[in-house]
C-alpha cells in the first residue's frame, strides 16, 4: 500500500513538473507565436484548409467548450491578464458569439483592427461590422459569416392553407405580421400550427428593436418589438396557433418530422443541419418538402466573429487572416462550395444567387436559398445591442414559457423576470412591483 | 530513527502527542495552502458591492452588512427569496433522502445477513452503485428524454388517460420536485448502502454471535447491537447526505435548464448563489455562502449532538 | 445452509418470506438502476438522426459507427483524455483515503492540545459550500502559474474533510486502541503501527472512500475545464463538453453518448476491484479478533 502511494505520488510529481517544463520552454522569440481561442473547431478547419500560416510560425488553437460558460471564463481571466502575460502568451485573436459580442467590443481588450492596416471593404455586410464596432464606430474584428434568416415553410402545408406552396406567392402573403397572423388564423382552422414553439418568432422581433434593453440611467426597458413579440405570442397561445414548446424542445422539433402539423419554422442557414435532422430523417423526415422565404421582416441568427486582441505582436497575420476570410473571393467561394458557409462578401454571394445551376436539394426543393438569403441580408440591421442581451432574451423566454404552459400567471411570470434580471446584473434598475 | 519503548510511565499519552500534531500537519498544511485563502475570501467579500459589468470590474466597494439585508429584504409580494429557496431545497432533499436512508439501510443489513445468505451480491451490488458512476449531466439528460412533453413516459401515461394529454412533467411542482427526488435517490443510495455496509462489516461479528445466543431476535439484534455500532458511521452519513443536499446544485440545474420552473419552485440555494456567479457578483455570492454555511453549521450541529449523545456506546473508551 | 434445516418450519417459512421480499427490492432496484445504464447503452448505438427522432428501447446498429467515429474524432484524444483522467483520479484517489487516514488517526488516538479545536475545525470547513472558493481557487492557481498543471487537481485531495470525517466516525466505530497499545509494548513505532496494523483494518473503510474519491474525480468537469486547456492535458469531461459543443457540422449526439459509455466503464472496473476488498476487509478484520 504504502509503495504504491509513494510510486503515485513520484508519477503525479514528474507529471506535473514536466508540464511545467515545457511552459518554460515555448518562451521564443517575440511575434512567432500565434495564440487563438475558440470553443469549438469550426473555425480551425477553415483556418488550416485556407490560410497559409506564414514561414516560422506556430499557431496555438486554445479550444475549451462553452459549457457552462467555461470558454468565456477562460478568455476573460486570460484577456484580464493579457497585459503582463509574455508576448508568446499573449492571446492575438478570439472568437466571439453574436450574443455577447458587445461585451468583448466595447472594452479594451480588443484593437482598433484599423491600426494595423485593415480596412473593412465594402462587400462585408454592414451589420457584420457594426456589430464588432464599440460606441465610437471602431472595428475590432471581423465575421467570416453572415446569417440571415428566413421563414423556412412546409410546401404541402402552404399548399393546403394558402392555395400555393410557389415562394412569391407565399411571401406576398406572409409580408407583414399583420398578413402572418391571419394566415395563422386560417391555419388553425384548418387544423395546423403556424409555428411549433411559442419563441420560434422570437429572433425575428428582437433583431429588430431600435431601443436597448436599458436605457442611458440602466433602467430596463422593453422595445416595442418585443412588446409586440409578447402580444403575439399571448394571441398565438390564446387561440392554439402555436405550441407551448422552447425553441429547441423536441415537442417542437417532432413537428418537422412528415407528419407534422406545423407550417413556418424560423431560422438561417445553419438552422438545416442544426435544428432539422428530424425533416432529413430517412424513415420520417420530408426532405424536399421545404422552401424559404423572406417572411415579415428580416433578421439574422448567430454567426461568429473574430476579434484583434489588443497586446497582438502578430498584427500582419491578423490582418492576412482577416483579409483571407472576408475579401478574398477564391476562400469565400471555397466556403460556400466545400463548407455550406454564407460567407460574408456580398460579390461571392452574388455570383451564387445569379447562379441557374445552383440549388439547395440536401433539404429544400432544389430552390436558390442563396438567393433569398441574399436578398434578406441587405435589410438586416445590428442596433440597439447590449453586453445583457443574451441572458435577458434567455431570461424573458424562460419566464414567459412558465406563463405559456399554464403554471404561473402573466404578473407572476413578469415578476419573476425582474428578478431574474436583478440577480443576473446588479447595476440594471428595473420597474418595483 | 527508532523510537521504541517510551511506555515508562503512566503518562503515556502525553507523550505520544507529537504524533498527533506530525499525523495531522499534511492536512492542515495543504488545506491553508489550496483552499483556505479563497474560502477567506469568500466571507471578506460578502461585506463589499464587487461585480464585472461585461470585463469592467465594479468595485470593491465596502457596503458593511447591506449584501445580507438585501438577502432578507422581502420583495413586493413579502417573500423573501432565500427563504423559499432554502425551503425548495429543504422539501426536495427530504424527499429523496427519506428512501435513500430507509432503502440503504435496508439493503446494508440484506447483504450483511448471514441468515438471509443473498447470492449474487457482487452483481447487486455493481448495478445500485452504477447511477452514482454516471456524470450528473448525462444522467439528468437521459431522465429529460424520459419525460419530456412527447417522451416515452408522458405519452404512454396521456394515452391510458392517467394525465391530461397536454400535462407536463417539468412544468407542475409536485413532479419537477419528485423527478429531482428521485433522481437523487437514484444516484445516493447506492452510496449510503456501500458506506453503511462497510460500516456494519467493521463491526466485531462475535458480538452479533453472543448477542443471538442471549436469545435476542432480529429486530433487538439491530436495534441493540448493529444501531448503537454504526452510530458513528449512520451519523457521517446523515450529516454528509445533508451538507449535500443543501448544496444540491447539478441535478435541478440540468433537468430545468437552471431555470427552477416552475415559479422557482425548484430552485435550490445554490442555484441562487450560481446566478450570482455567472456575473461574478462576489459581494452576494459570498453572502449567500455564509448563509448557506450557518444553515448547514447549525443543522449539521443539531444532527451531530444529538445522534451521537442517543447512542453513547458504553463500550467505547 | 446446513444451519437452517436443523431449525424448525415456522422459522424456515419465516426466512423464506424474508428472503423473498429481500430479492423482490433487490430486483426491483437493480432493473430501475440497469435502466438508465440500458438506455445509455442504446443511445450509443443510435445515430445522430436517430436520436433526434426521440426515444427508443431498441438498439440500432450504429455502435461501430459511433465507436469509430468518436475513436477518430479529430478534436479529442480519447486514449490520452483517459489516461488523463486515470492519473489524477488514481492519485486523488490514493492521496485522499491515505491522508484523511493518517489525520482521523492522528486526532481519534493522541491527546494534544489543540485537538479539540483541529476536530472542530476540520467539521466547520466540510459545511462551507464549494461553489463559490471555487473560482477563487481558479483565480489563485492561475497566479501561481499552476494552471495547465496536475497539481491543484491532485494534492489538495490530501485535505479532504468529507474523507476525514468518515475515516474518523469508522475508526470510533471499529479501532480498538487497545491494539495500539500491544503494537507499542512490541516495540512498533508509530508511523509504523499506523502502515502495518491500522491502515489493514481500515481496508473497507478505504475501499469505500477510495471508490467514492476516484469516482467524483474522474467525472469532475468544472475545475478541470478552467484551469486545463492545453489539449494534451484535457480529461474526459472536458473532452464530453466539447464534443456536445461541437459546430453543426460536426454535432453528433451518437458520438457523446458513445464517449459517455466509454468514459465509465474505467471507473466501473475500478469499483468491482475495489468492492472485492470490502468484502476482504471483513476477513482480516476478524482475524484480528
Amino acid at each position: 500500500m504504502k509503495r504504491f502511494v509513494a510510486m503515485l505520488l513520484v508519477v503525479a510529481m514528474v507529471f506535473s513538473m514536466a508540464a511545467c517544463g515545457k511552459k518554460q520552454e515555448t518562451s521564443a522569440e517575440q511575434g512567432k507565436v500565434f495564440n487563438i481561442y475558440a470553443w469549438n473547431e469550426e473555425f480551425k478547419g477553415f483556418f488550416e484548409k485556407y490560410y497559409t500560416v506564414p514561414e516560422g510560425v506556430t499557431v496555438n488553437w486554445i479550444i475549451n467548450p462553452s459549457d457552462n460558460g467555461v470558454y468565456q471564463q477562460k478568455l476573460d481571466e486570460a484577456l484580464l491578464k493579457q497585459a503582463d502575460a509574455p508576448a508568446d502568451e499573449k492571446i492575438d485573436l478570439f472568437l466571439a458569439e453574436a450574443d455577447y459580442i458587445g461585451k468583448y467590443v466595447d472594452s479594451e481588450y480588443t484593437m482598433d483592427i484599423s491600426s494595423f492596416g485593415f480596412q473593412n471593404a465594402d462587400t462585408q455586410y454592414e451589420y457584420t461590422v457594426k456589430a464588432a464596432s464599440d460606441a465610437n464606430g471602431v472595428c475590432k474584428g471581423v465575421s467570416f459569416q453572415c446569417c440571415p434568416a428566413a421563414v423556412i415553410y412546409r410546401k404541402s402545408i402552404a399548399k393546403e392553407v394558402l392555395g400555393t406552396d410557389v415562394p412569391e406567392e407565399v411571401q406576398a402573403k406572409l409580408d407583414s405580421w399583420e398578413k402572418f397572423d391571419a394566415v395563422a388564423a386560417d391555419a388553425k382552422a384548418k387544423g395546423y400550427y403556424m409555428t411549433a414553439s411559442f419563441a420560434e418568432t422570437f429572433r425575428a422581433f428582437s433583431n429588430n428593436c431600435t431601443k436597448p434593453w436599458v436605457d442611458e440611467n440602466n433602467n430596463l426597458q422593453f422595445d416595442d418589438q418585443i412588446l409586440a413579440w409578447i402580444d403575439q405570442t399571448d394571441k398565438y397561445i390564446e387561440n392554439g396557433y402555436t405550441l407551448t414548446a422552447g425553441v429547441w424542445d423536441k415537442e417542437k422539433t417532432d413537428q418537422m418530422f412528415k407528419d407534422g402539423k406545423t407550417m413556418c419554422f424560423f431560422g438561417p442557414a445553419w438552422y438545416y443541419n442544426f435544428c432539422m435532422t428530424n425533416a432529413q430523417d430517412a424513415e420520417n423526415g420530408c426532405v424536399g418538402d421545404w422552401s424559404i422565404v423572406k417572411g415579415p421582416q428580416a433578421y439574422f441568427w448567430g454567426g461568429t466573429w473574430l476579434l484583434a486582441a489588443t497586446g497582438s505582436d502578430n498584427t500582419e497575420m491578423l490582418k492576412d487572416i482577416f483579409e483571407t476570410f472576408t475579401v478574398n473571393e477564391d476562400v469565400c467561394s471555397k466556403l460556400v462550395e466545400n463548407e455550406n458557409q454564407y460567407p460574408n462578401n456580398t460579390k461571392v454571394v452574388e455570383k451564387y444567387a445569379n447562379d441557374a445551376n445552383y440549388g439547395n436539394t440536401s433539404i429544400l426543393d432544389g430552390q436558390n436559398d442563396i438567393a433569398i438569403f441574399s436578398e434578406l441580408a441587405k435589410d438586416i440591421k445590428w442596433e440597439n445591442h447590449t453586453n445583457y442581451d443574451q441572458l435577458l432574451n434567455e431570461g424573458l423566454q424562460n419566464k414567459l414559457q412558465e406563463f405559456y404552459n399554464g403554471s404561473v400567471d402573466k404578473d407572476t411570470a413578469m415578476k419573476n423576470f425582474y428578478n431574474y434580471v436583478k440577480e443576473t446584473y446588479a447595476n440594471i434598475n428595473v420597474p418595483e412591483n | 530513527m527508532k523510537e521504541t519503548k517510551r511506555k515508562k510511565d503512566g503518562r503515556q499519552s502525553v507523550s505520544y502527542a507529537k504524533w498527533g500534531y506530525i499525523f495531522i500537519a499534511p492536512f492542515f498544511l495543504v488545506y491553508f495552502v489550496f483552499t483556505l485563502i479563497p474560502q477567506f475570501l469568500t466571507i471578506y467579500n460578502s461585506f463589499f458591492e464587487t461585480y464585472r459589468d461585461g470585463l469592467k470590474q465594479i468595485g470593491p466597494n465596502f457596503v458593511g452588512l447591506q449584501n445580507y439585508i438585501t438577502l432578507f429584504t422581502p420583495d413586493a409580494d413579502g417573500i423573501i427569496r432565500i427563504l423559499k429557496y432554502a425551503s425548495n431545497t429543504m422539501i426536495m432533499w427530504v424527499a429523496g433522502a427519506l428512501p435513500q436512508f430507509v432503502i440503504a439501510l435496508l439493503l446494508a443489513i440484506f447483504f450483511t445477513s448471514y441468515r438471509l445468505n443473498i447470492k449474487g451480491q457482487g452483481f447487486f451490488k455493481t448495478v445500485i452503485y452504477m447511477p452514482n458512476l454516471i456524470m450528473a449531466a448525462a444522467f439528468s439528460m437521459l431522465f429529460f428524454t424520459l419525460f419530456t412533453r412527447g417522451g416515452p413516459i408522458q405519452m404512454y401515461l396521456a394515452e391510458t388517460g392517467a394525465i391530461n394529454q397536454t400535462f407536463d412533467f417539468f412544468s407542475n411542482r409536485v413532479t419537477v420536485r419528485g423527478m429531482i427526488a428521485l433522481m437523487n435517490f437514484l444516484m445516493w443510495f447506492g452510496n449510503t448502502t456501500i458506506v453503511l455496509m462497510a460500516g456494519i462489516m467493521g463491526i466485531d461479528q462475535s458480538l452479533f454471535e453472543s448477542a443471538t445466543l442471549d436469545g435476542a431476535n432480529a429486530v433487538q439484534v439491530f436495534f441493540k447491537v448493529t444501531m448503537p455500532l454504526l452510530m458513528p458511521i449512520f451519523v457521517y452519513c446523515l450529516i454528509t447526505a445533508m451538507i449535500g443536499g443543501i448544496q444540491m446544485f447539478d441535478v435541478p440545474q440540468v433537468l430545468t435548464k437552471g431555470n427552477g420552473a416552475p415559479d422557482e419552485l425548484s430552485r435550490t440555494l445554490v442555484m441562487y448563489l450560481n446566478g450570482y456567479l455567472t456575473n461574478k457578483n462576489y459581494g452576494m455570492a459570498g453572502a449567500i455562502s455564509v448563509i448557506i454555511f450557518i444553515i448547514t453549521g447549525i443543522l449539521g450541529g443539531i444532527v451531530y449532538k444529538m445522534l451521537s449523545a442517543q447512542y453513547k456506546d458504553p463500550e467505547q473508551k | 445452509m446446513n444451519k437452517h434445516m436443523s431449525q424448525n418450519t415456522k422459522g424456515m417459512i419465516q426466512l423464506f418470506i424474508l428472503r423473498f421480499f429481500a430479492y423482490a427490492i433487490l430486483i426491483f432496484l437493480c432493473i430501475l438502476c440497469l435502466f438508465f445504464f440500458y438506455l445509455m447503452v442504446v443511445n450509443s448505438t443510435r445515430s445522430n438522426a436517430q436520436l433526434a427522432r426521440g426515444f427508443s428501447l431498441l438498439p440500432k446498429e450504429h455502435f461501430l459507427e459511433n465507436l469509430v467515429n468518436a475513436w477518430n474524432d479529430a478534436s479529442i484524444n480519447i486514449p490520452r483524455g483517459m489516461l488523463n483522467s486515470l492519473i489524477i483520479a488514481l492519485s486523488t484517489a490514493v492521496l485522499t483515503t491515505y491522508f484523511s487516514a493518517l489525520t482521523a488517526y492522528g486526532i481519534h488516538v493522541y491527546d494534544f492540545k489543540f485537538k479539540k479545536l483541529a476536530f472542530t475545525f476540520i467539521m466547520a470547513v466540510m459545511m462551507i459550500p464549494a461553489q463559490v472558493s471555487a473560482l477563487g481557487f481558479v483565480q489563485m492557481m492561475n497566479k501561481l502559474h499552476l494552471n495547465n498543471s496536475f497539481i491543484p487537481l491532485i494534492i489538495p485531495g490530501i485535505a479532504a474533510p468529507v474523507v476525514f470525517f468518515y475515516m474518523k466516525q469508522y475508526m470510533e466505530s471499529v479501532l480498538p486502541l487497545e491494539i495500539i497499545d500491544a503494537a507499542r509494548v512490541d516495540g512498533s513505532n508509530e508511523f509504523h503501527t499506523f502502515n502495518t496494523i491500522v491502515l489493514p483494518i481500515l481496508k473497507p473503510a478505504i475501499a469505500v472512500q477510495m471508490i467514492f474519491s476516484f469516482v467524483s474525480s474522474w467525472n469532475n468537469y468544472f475545475i478541470p475545464a478552467l484551469l486545463l486547456d492545453k489539449a494534451e492535458l484535457k480529461t474526459v469531461p472536458i473532452m464530453i463538453a466539447q464534443l456536445r459543443s461541437a459546430d453543426y457540422s460536426k454535432f453528433d449526439m451518437g458520438k457523446v453518448y458513445m464517449f459517455i459509455l466509454l468514459s465509465i466503464l474505467p471507473v466501473m472496473i475500478t469499483y468491482i476491484i475495489l468492492s472485492k476488498s470490502i468484502i476482504r476487509g471483513v476477513t482480516a478484520g476478524s482475524v484480528k479478533g
